[in-house]
């Protein structure tokens, strides 16, 4: 008995001490991202620096810790690849969606299609490498890149303030609004009505959770974590309505008979624009200009036309495209 | 790491920790009463019971939970059956847990020397007798840290639970990574709460096997 009891404190004090030793670690981390704006600028002269300001104690230690850590501290110092690392390794990685179809799916050849796909790969083509898809969900495309998983994330990712605080935008190059999708037979048309009971479908991680938790904090969310499993749910009768970006409820109503968008636009007008790594500058000066370049020729309107047109006809070109960056 | 975030999500974490309690618990127990009559049956060698048994466990065991609470949670309301996502989770809980615990349990029956039924039952003990005081006993006392593995295990598995939309442990910090992107408070919170959960049970389950050892014969 005291011996098993024994064993147990031990495991607790073992398994403190890892949660303790990686909070440190991950605190400094923190510390390190805050501050990459100063320690960008400092880093071309940090060598010449340290080297000068050896007597600087805190300095003294932390490059101490460095050389100790070796390839860990490397990690956390850089978690990107700018776009000369990127071209000479010659494979870029793109984080896509595999369930939003027409935006980002695989196709029945298995290969990554939709709109978001078809940008990806003329990025592809004009930087000259290759592209590995890398399959993301909405609630962990911003830990992709903090992480490194992938270079840029071209996942259907609508600009919010919250999101531009931990990863960096590009120009944006579509509109997007809320929108909710309800069957026909008892469309509903304002939040306002929809019951104490009622519940509607979210998916976690989506523009549309973070607009109804803010501003509807009473309507009782059914959340999944993928679009596969709410469109399904959704199919199933499950909750009485589904929120999310209007592009998408549209589709669905249009794909499947018997329900109604109920309320096509919610909230604000935002936008979806590609994604890096907060930091990495080259990389998104050079999305920027791409994006501006190829908006001469009219390159989004081309990919509405060779993506979207299907599902949404014409009529929607001119609301859901923006080309160049510049939002009319 | 921010003390304020930890604070205002600890509410939505303590919801989650109930629910995972509620749900593991409720499926514990449905795992449980499958196991001890499931092993009994095999035990007693019940004829066509035992069939069907063997077939359940096979399909269960060799299925991982997900795929079951996907078939459970979307497959059954198309062919007409609908179960809200709870029942679903605790559903899923037993029957995967009742043909691991069938499998630990009846190992447990079957560890017991028939000499100790034969010597019974010339005393003049009746077959239920001998189940119940002289077999059973013994049984729990072997199959004991088997079963507090399973409880273990499917409290861990609640963590799937967020397919069916579930706001489980795992769940709950997901969506708020996806919300706030507060990542490291949120994992933190999550292995907290985890061992919150696990320990005490795993302690209790190693007081309960000392407990039961008293039944073994000839110790």
């Amino acid at each position: 008995m005291k011996k098993n009891l024994l064993t147990k404190l031990g495991t607790i004090l073992v398994s403190t001490t890892i949660i303790g030793a990686s909070l440190a670690g991950c605190g400094s981390a923190k510390a390190d991202n805050a501050e990459t704006a100063i320690s960008e600028e400092d880093t071309a002269t940090a060598d010449a620096a340290k080297e000068q300001e050896a007597g600087d104690a805190e300095e003294a230690q932390e490059s101490a810790e460095e050389a100790g850590d070796g390839e860990e501290a490397q990690d956390t110092d850089a978690v990107y690849r700018t776009l000369d690392e990127i071209k000479e390794s010659g494979t870029i990685n793109i984080g896509v969606f595999s369930d939003k179809s027409p935006f980002g799916y695989v196709d029945e050849n298995g290969e990554y299609a939709g709109y978001d796909v078809y940008f990806a790969e003329k990025i592809g083509e004009d930087l000259g490498v290759d592209i590995n898809y890398v399959s993301t969900e909405a609630a962990n495309r911003i830990e992709y890149l903090q992480t490194g998983k992938v270079d840029i994330i071209l996942a259907n990712f609508t600009v919010t303030e919250e999101r531009a605080q931990e990863v960096d935008f590009a120009l944006p190059y579509m509109n997007v609004a809320l929108g909710v999708v309800s069957p026909s037979d008892n469309v509903v048309e304002s939040l306002d009505s929809v019951g104490a009971d009622d519940q509607i479908i979210v998916i976690s991680g989506t523009t549309a959770e973070t607009y109804l938790e803010k501003n509807y904090p009473d309507i009782k969310l059914q959340k999944y974590d993928a679009y596969a499993e709410a469109k399904t749910a959704f199919e199933n009768g499950n909750g009485v309505a589904w929120a999310n970006d209007n592009t998408e409820v549209i589709a669905f109503s249009l794909e499947n008979e018997g329900f109604t968008v109920g309320i096509p636009s919610l909230g604000d007008a935002d936008t979806i624009a590609p994604a890096v790594t907060k930091g990495n500058e080259s990389l998104l000066t050079w999305l920027n200009d791409e994006i501006e370049t190829i908006g001469e020729d009219n390159f989004f309107h081309q990919d509405y036309e060779a993506t979207l047109l299907d599902t949404y006809g014409a009529d929607y070109e001119n609301t859901l495209v923006v080309e160049g960056g510049k939002v009319q | 790491m921010d003390l304020n975030v930890l604070r205002s999500y600890i509410p939505l974490y303590n919801e989650a920790l109930l629910l995972t309690l509620k749900t593991g618990l409720l499926g514990i127990l449905t795992a449980f009463a499958i196991g001890l009559s499931g092993a009994a049956a095999i035990y007693f060698n019940v004829p066509v019971v035992k069939k069907v048994l063997g077939i359940y466990i096979e399909l269960f065991r060799n299925t991982p939970l997900l795929v079951q609470l996907f078939f459970i949670y979307f497959a059954l309301p198309k062919l007409g059956l609908r179960i809200s996502a709870e029942t679903c989770g605790i559903l899923g809980l037993g029957l995967i847990g009742g043909a691991y615990m069938i499998e630990t349990m009846r190992s447990g029956l079957f560890s017991i020397d028939r000499v100790q039924s034969e010597s019974a039952l010339s005393l003049g003990m009746t077959d239920r007798q001998v189940f119940f005081h002289i077999i059973l006993p013994q049984a729990f006392s072997v199959s004991m840290p088997g079963i507090m593995a399973n409880v273990i295990f499917l409290l861990k598995e609640t963590s799937v639970f967020s397919t069916i939309s579930l706001m489980d442990l795992m769940f709950t910090a997901k969506d708020l990574i996806g919300m706030y992107a507060k990542t490291i408070e949120c994992l933190f919170l999550l292995v907290i709460y985890y061992l919150i959960m696990l320990l005490p049970v795993s302690i209790l389950g190693s007081i309960i096997e000392r407990r039961v050892r008293y039944a073994e014969f000839g110790d």
